[in-house]
C-alpha cells in the first residue's frame, strides 16, 4: 500500500469513462475512456486501454492509446506501444517495435523553419518590384506631370514643365538601362526614341 | 497490489465499472460500479451513486450506495444518500444522514 498511497493505479478489470485529473502519478492497467488532465507521468501498462485525450508531464505508453497526447515534457512509446493519435511534447521517443499512427509535433522546431522561407520570399517580392516598377514608374510620371502642368501654366510658370517634360523621357530609360530585369523594356524604349 | 487506487490528488468525472477492489483517496463524481469491495479512505470524497459488494466509507460519501453483501461507515466518515445492503454496519463517531434498507 505504501507504494501505491503516493500514485494513482487503475487496475486490469477496472473502466473509468469520464474525465480523470490531478497532480500525481497514474498507472492504467486497465481502461480509460474520455479525458486525463494535468497528472504527472501517465504510464499505461501493455493491459492498459486508454481512449482519451490526455494532457499530461510525462506519458510512457506500453499498452493502446487511441487519442491525443500533450505532454509538457516528455512521450515514450515502448516497443509493446500501439498509439494511433497526434502527439505534442518537447520530446518524444518511439522505440523500436512501437507502433504509432499520426502527427508529432516537438515544438520548438517549428520556429526556424517557419522563419527560414519567409525571408527568401520577402527577398523575392522587393526585387520583382523594383526590377519591374522603375519602368513604368518612369513612364507614368511624365505622363502625369503633362496634364497637370497645362493647367497650370496659366497661373504660374508655364516655362518649366516642357524642359520637364523632355528631360524627364531621356532621363527615366537611363535608370531602366541600368536595372538588370528590364533589358526588353530597355530596347523598346530606345526604338521609341529614334522614331520620335 | 491489483488494487485500484484513485490516489489523493485524483478527481474522476465519469463513470468507474470494474471487477475488482477500488480504493478511493482523492475524489470521484459520478457513478461506480463494481463487484467487489469499494474502500472510500479518510481523504476520499465521492459524488456519486455506487454500487458494489462491499463498501467501507472513512470519508466523504454524498450519493446512494447498493451492496451485495456489506457497507460499514467508519467513525469520522461522512455519508448522505441512501444505502440499501443485507448488512450495514454504522460505527460511532460516524455522520449518516439517509435511508437504511436492509431488505428485511
Amino acid at each position: 500500500m505504501v507504494d501505491t498511497a503516493q500514485s494513482t493505479v487503475v487496475g486490469p478489470s477496472i473502466l473509468i469513462n469520464g474525465n480523470l485529473q490531478g497532480d500525481e502519478d497514474l498507472l492504467v492497467l486497465g481502461r480509460v475512456e474520455g479525458s486525463i488532465n494535468r497528472t504527472k507521468t501517465i504510464n499505461i501498462a501493455e493491459s492498459g486501454i486508454v481512449k482519451a485525450e490526455i494532457t499530461v508531464k510525462n506519458a510512457v505508453v506500453s499498452g493502446v492509446v487511441v487519442g491525443n497526447i500533450t505532454a509538457s515534457d516528455s512521450v515514450e512509446i515502448t516497443e509493446a506501444g500501439r498509439m494511433v493519435g497526434d502527439i505534442r511534447a518537447p520530446r518524444v521517443i518511439i522505440v523500436d517495435g512501437a507502433r504509432f499512427r499520426g502527427a508529432v509535433d516537438m515544438g520548438d522546431l517549428e520556429a526556424p523553419r517557419a522563419s527560414g522561407p519567409l525571408p527568401q520570399r520577402s527577398a523575392d517580392r522587393p526585387a520583382l518590384v523594383n526590377s519591374s516598377a522603375p519602368a513604368p514608374q518612369a513612364q507614368k510620371a511624365p505622363a502625369a506631370k503633362a496634364p497637370a502642368p497645362a493647367p497650370m501654366k496659366k497661373a504660374i510658370a508655364p516655362p518649366p514643365p516642357p524642359p520637364a517634360k523632355k528631360a524627364e523621357p531621356v532621363r527615366a530609360p537611363e535608370p531602366t538601362v541600368v536595372m538588370a530585369g528590364a533589358k526588353k523594356l530597355k530596347k523598346k524604349v530606345v526604338v521609341k526614341k529614334k522614331s520620335d | 497490489m491489483a488494487n485500484t487506487v484513485i490516489g489523493s490528488s485524483i478527481v474522476i468525472d465519469g463513470e468507474i465499472t470494474g471487477d475488482e477492489d477500488l480504493v478511493v483517496q482523492g475524489t470521484v463524481k459520478g457513478k461506480i460500479q463494481l463487484k467487489e469491495s469499494l474502500y472510500v479512505e479518510a481523504s476520499g470524497v465521492l459524488e456519486a451513486d455506487v454500487e458494489t459488494q462491499n463498501a467501507e466509507v472513512s470519508g466523504q460519501v454524498t450519493g446512494n450506495v447498493t451492496a451485495s453483501d456489506k457497507v460499514e461507515l467508519k467513525s469520522n466518515c461522512r455519508m448522505v444518500g441512501d444505502i440499501k445492503a443485507p448488512r450495514i454496519l454504522i460505527a460511532d463517531g460516524a455522520s449518516f444522514k439517509g435511508n437504511v434498507d436492509m431488505d428485511v
